[in-house]
């Protein structure tokens, strides 16, 4: 007996990826359970749907809902907008690695660091807390989640592609739009996950940089929560969690070459 | 033989893993002296620490230099901290907190006790009573042991006694389970140079609102200048009292007392509190609960919906010694107010009954009630004639400056007890629907403008560059076309 057991525990490669499986199970998929039993149990732990309706005939948090949707596409828009072009360019120059090297540089700092320190600047500047501070802090925050893929999906195509269009005769924006452009949606697709996920789910940004008054999902669950309503805390994590899944499948409909990006660059 | 070789490798990388916990258990086993534990779990910033930090260990006002004195025996405090009531009280109530003291505030404490994680200290008392008299203690500054109020400020216990009368967990009543610590009001911090007196006595709590007043009209400097609490009791409390100043009660609430006003949770009342809140919110910076003392000192704001003791402590900071006058100010509005206060218990995770209820005692000697009240700005519990009266208490106050007359007579720190104060109470299964009306205040009416715009200038950007571009190429193309048409035409000639 004693000597098939053995047998099974091999010292194989496999044996180091335990202890992380043994960390996911305990930290990602016990709460994910706790959260799904959560939601349909109210504060007496009877089993009811309460929670579902009390959640969706809301019209408060459905218009939470829309607004944090709402910042998350504005929000990754502009890091779109923004990062593209310095991708683009950055894997251009030669010089270009350093450059890229800079953007990320506030990453170093931790983010409520940051946020804070954003928010000292506009106070001293005279600026009104509300929205327009909030994206700024959003897209400010997570433009280096939106350049990192793009500048190694960009460097990495085949400089031939677009030679072979210019010696064919196209313009330079026609061989941008031709060959750059399509060759690099792997890395739009991955920056734009990286980018709309986390921010329809942050709160500490809005709540700092408007002193509160702008409130997003994220901001609704925490409350819920330290409020003591689970179920309805649940049911909202369960919604963001729904919301994550869907935008992760559709741009993985996009493009399934997304994972190779993804595992260049981590 | 190989495999018995991996089977080392990996025993020896888990014995690695586990030596440091393993060495950890061994000390406190054979450790060589036995040293009592006592955990404290406060509100953070609520404390002298010279009274409970192991560095002050062998100055006379130490808890642990007094429990050493008593009883013989070394103590080690872990003192942890939390910064709302929620915070502590899911821990507690789920049974994840193991902790000997907790210094939840008045409904919380009712909450828990009726929940049944609290011990009635007066049951310790009398269980511990031989020991005590071994050691020649007798928690005489307590109130919560049956022997009348203690050290304890009789008037505020009365307003607790009154207001929690019919609380009770079989025979037990609410004071058993608690002895009062601090105890304040609800109020305005606000800017003297922007906010004046005869502003604050016409418009009370309307100041929070900003509202325009009949002779001091409309405050135009204080617009968007105004902090509110991230709280939803206190916020709600100063919505009620706003609404009874301002006639603006549903019909039917106009007789209530302040007290019956603070904590009637009924629909009609929560729906308008809500519209009052969400008016709000066009006036205010936003809502805080921890950097509002700050942006008042540094004039970032001009006035801030405060309790009473980070008021005094905010004024206090506030003192210019090149003018000699204080920048802030505390008010409360004549309407009434919210009397608040905070008391240590014990929860049922107790596991050093005596040193918990020593240093509850402790707490209530005069001079760690001064000194306390000193550090963090709150009003202690303990009686104010006996700390008037107590010449080391007062010399200790003048030697940190204070005028003691003055000090004791202050406004902000000893208000006047009277009806317009009310104490908040547990709003059991109503908490859920006033969360719901927090959330929905605070989301406001719809989907911010800006973001509309923001999007609308997203798409129409790009839509416009990708227009230039097809026009762009269109022409392009045109314009070879006929190239190639002059080309032909040419050709034809040439022939």
């Amino acid at each position: 007996m004693a000597k098939i057991k053995f047998k099974k525990l091999r010292l194989t490669k496999k044996v180091f990826s335990f202890p992380y499986i043994l960390f996911l199970l305990l930290f990602v998929v016990i709460p994910l359970v706790l959260i799904l039993v959560n939601a349909f149990l109210d504060s007496d732990n009877n089993l009811t749907l309460e929670n579902f309706k009390t959640f969706f005939t809301s019209r408060a948090n459905l218009i939470v809902l829309g607004n944090s949707l709402l910042v998350g596409v504005i929000t990754t828009a502009f890091c779109l907008l923004i990062g593209y072009p310095v991708a683009y360019f950055c894997s251009k120059m030669s010089s270009g690695r350093i450059l890229v090297l800079l953007y990320i540089l506030p990453m170093f700092v931790n983010f409520l660091i940051r946020t804070l320190a954003t928010k000292a600047i506009f106070i001293a500047i005279g600026v009104e807390l509300g929205m327009g501070t909030v994206l700024f802090g959003m897209v400010y925050n997570y433009l280096p989640f939106m350049i990192l893929p793009l500048h190694t999906t960009i460097s990495s195509i085949d400089k031939s592609y677009a030679e072979a269009a210019q010696d064919l005769g196209a313009s330079k924006a026609t061989v941008f739009f031709k060959t750059t452009l399509p060759l690099s949606t792997s890395g739009i697709i991955s920056g734009i996950t990286m980018v709309f996920i986390p921010t329809i789910s942050t709160y500490a940004i809005s709540q700092l940089l408007s002193n509160g008054k702008i409130f997003l999902f994220g901001d609704s669950i925490q409350l819920s929560f330290e409020q003591g309503l689970y179920g309805v805390g649940s049911i909202m994590s369960l919604v963001m969690l729904v919301f994550v899944l869907v935008s992760n499948l559709i741009m993985n409909a996009f493009n399934s070459n997304a994972d190779a990006v993804r595992r260049s660059l981590w | 033989m190989k495999k018995s070789v991996k089977l080392i490798f990996v025993i020896a990388i888990i014995a690695c893993l586990l030596l440091p916990l393993l060495s950890a258990c061994n000390k406190s086993e054979d450790g060589t002296s036995v040293t009592d534990e006592l955990v404290i779990y406060n509100w953070e910033d609520y404390i002298d620490t010279t009274l409970v930090d192991d560095k002050y260990k062998n100055e006379e006002n130490n808890f642990i230099n007094y429990y050493k004195k008593i009883t013989g025996r070394d103590l080690h405090i872990t003192y942890t901290t939390y910064d709302t009531n929620e915070t502590m009280m899911t821990k507690v109530l789920k049974g994840d907190a193991n902790v000997d003291l907790i210094c939840p505030s008045d409904y919380a404490i009712e909450k828990l006790m009726k929940a049944g994680c609290l011990l009635s200290q007066k049951d310790i008392y009398n269980e511990l009573k031989p020991k005590l008299e071994e050691l020649g203690i007798d928690f005489a500054g307590m109130s919560s042991i049956g022997n009348g109020a203690g050290n304890i400020d009789d008037e505020v216990l009365a307003v607790i006694t009154e207001t929690f009368s019919e609380v009770k967990v079989g025979d037990k009543g609410y004071t058993e389970f608690m002895t009062p610590y601090m105890w304040g009001t609800l109020g305005i911090l606000y800017n003297v140079n922007v906010v004046s007196e005869e502003e604050l006595e016409e418009k009370g709590w309307g100041i929070l609102w900003n509202v325009e007043g009949k002779t001091t009209g409309k405050n135009e400097k204080l617009e968007n200048k105004i902090l509110m609490k991230d709280s939803v009791r206190d916020t709600y409390a100063a919505a009620v009292l706003y609404m009874k100043e301002y006639e603006l009660l549903p019909e039917g609430y106009e007789d209530y007392s302040i007290s019956q006003l603070i904590n009637c949770t009924d629909d009609e009342m929560l729906k308008a509190a809500e519209k009052v809140l969400t008016e709000q919110r066009d006036h205010i910076s936003g809502y805080e609960v921890d950097f509002g003392k700050d942006d008042m000192l540094n004039e970032i704001v001009y006035a801030d919906f405060a309790w009473s003791g980070d008021a005094l402590w905010a004024i206090e900071e506030s003192y210019d010694e090149e003018t000699e006058e204080y920048l802030l100010g505390y008010y409360v509005p004549e309407i009434g107010s919210n009397i608040w206060y905070d008391g240590w218990c014990i929860p049922t995770s107790v596991n050093n009954r005596l040193a918990a209820m020593m240093f509850i005692d402790f707490m209530c000697d005069p001079m760690s009630a001064a000194r306390n009240s000193m550090e963090i700005g709150y009003t202690s519990a303990a009686d104010k004639e006996l700390l008037q009266n107590d010449d080391e208490v007062c010399e200790f106050l003048e030697e940190n400056d204070y005028d003691v007359d003055e000090y004791f007579e202050d406004e902000g720190r000893y208000p006047e007890i009277n009806d317009s104060l009310g104490v908040m109470r547990d709003f059991g299964a109503r908490s859920e629907a006033l969360v719901g009306m927090w959330q929905r205040a605070k989301s406001g009416n719809g989907v911010s403008p800006v973001l509309w715009w923001c999007l609308l200038g997203i798409v129409g950007g790009v839509g416009l560059a990708l227009c230039v571009y097809f026009v762009v190429q269109a022409l392009r193309y045109r314009s070879r076309n006929l190239g190639k048409i002059a080309d032909k035409s040419n050709d034809s000639t040439n022939e």
